[in-house]
């Protein structure tokens, strides 16, 4: 349990980066779109998203809505988009290396 | 815990945080709420969904916290907030560096004049210390010496009897100073060994 959340985590900014990537997204629409796919705590989307807007990967901008406060869009930049390609090759990477030690390890169990 | 509740709480787990980065997140987390809201969630579901408090504002300041400390003041330019990207760790190559010939021949070459000094050198320590243990070993068999003589010629000298007694406790201390110049020698002996091949294979690491 404790370990999926560390998981979950580490893959939670890969998975921001792609779902801006996708199509500018604000924030509620992110904890969204993220929740369909992995649980986790949406709360913890808004200190990355912050981090994400310091570190240049994203930029944000207002739009008014109808019947609520205005929308914080983020939108990805293109230092933002190298950083996910790399990240995603990282993951793809890493998930099969991971594989391949599992897949090892247990068929020498038998 | 209600919506006015959890923010409140929320604002004061995140007093660490310098007050603009804090009132932009407690804006986002308002926003939050108001469009969940809007969309026919309860309170108590985004509050669920959003997590505890005391976790988010963790990930608000483990985002800074390890790498400097936190200034409420100050200009603190936002690019020195975030970590340096540690980038791709460098593949680890097997330590064995494969010598040229040259270099291999000059190493023998090496090995062979260091050992001629020092071959003979452990030998002549090892020599010394068989002397001593052999002194030792003399001294401490000496008063069976002496009882063998009295018993194959039935007859006892007193100046012997003491030379013994002499003797055994050199032999004593003899044994001493053997059993710990044994242990260096050893030890001496050994490191050169596993010097002398590890400098054959070429290995950096120590064993």
């Amino acid at each position: 349990m404790d370990i999926s959340i560390q998981f979950k985590k580490g893959a939670l900014e890969l998975c921001v980066l792609v779902l801006i990537h996708e199509r500018d997204r604000y924030g509620y629409e992110l904890a969204q779109s993220v929740s369909e796919h992995i649980e986790v705590a949406e709360g913890a989307l808004y200190p990355l998203l912050r981090r994400l807007v310091i570190e240049g990967y994203c930029t944000t901008y207002l739009q008014e809505s109808t019947g609520g406060p205005p929308r914080k869009y983020y939108k990805l930049t293109p230092a933002g988009e190298i950083h996910m390609n790399k990240l995603v090759i990282e993951w793809k990477q890493f998930v099969r290396n991971v594989s391949t030690l599992i897949e090892k390890g247990t068929s020498s169990d038998e | 815990m209600n919506k006015s509740e959890y923010l409140a709480l929320l604002h004061s787990h995140l007093s660490d945080l310098p007050p603009e980065e804090r009132n932009e997140l407690m804006e986002d987390y308002q926003a939050h709420f108001a469009f969940a809201l809007q969309n026919g969630r309860s309170e108590a579901d985004v509050i669920q969904e959003l997590g505890h408090p005391a976790e988010l504002a963790k990930e608000a300041l483990g985002n800074r916290l390890p790498q400097e400390p936190i200034y409420w003041f100050g200009p603190g330019s936002p690019s020195s907030n975030h970590v340096p990207d540690p980038g791709p760790v460098p593949p680890v190559t097997p330590v064995t560096p494969h010598r040229g010939s040259f270099a291999t021949a000059m190493v023998y070459t090496g090995l062979f004049f260091v050992d001629i000094i020092i071959g003979p050198l452990l030998l002549t320590l090892w020599s010394l210390w068989f002397a001593l243990a052999a002194m030792a070993v003399g001294g401490l068999v000496s008063p069976f010496a002496l009882g063998l003589e009295y018993l194959w010629y039935g007859e006892l000298y007193q100046a012997k009897a003491f030379a013994v007694l002499a003797l055994v406790g050199i032999g004593i201390l003899l044994a001493i100073v053997s059993k710990r110049t044994f242990k260096d020698i050893k030890n001496l002996t050994l490191s050169f060994w596993a010097w002398h091949t590890r400098t054959v294979r070429g290995e950096q690491q120590y064993e």
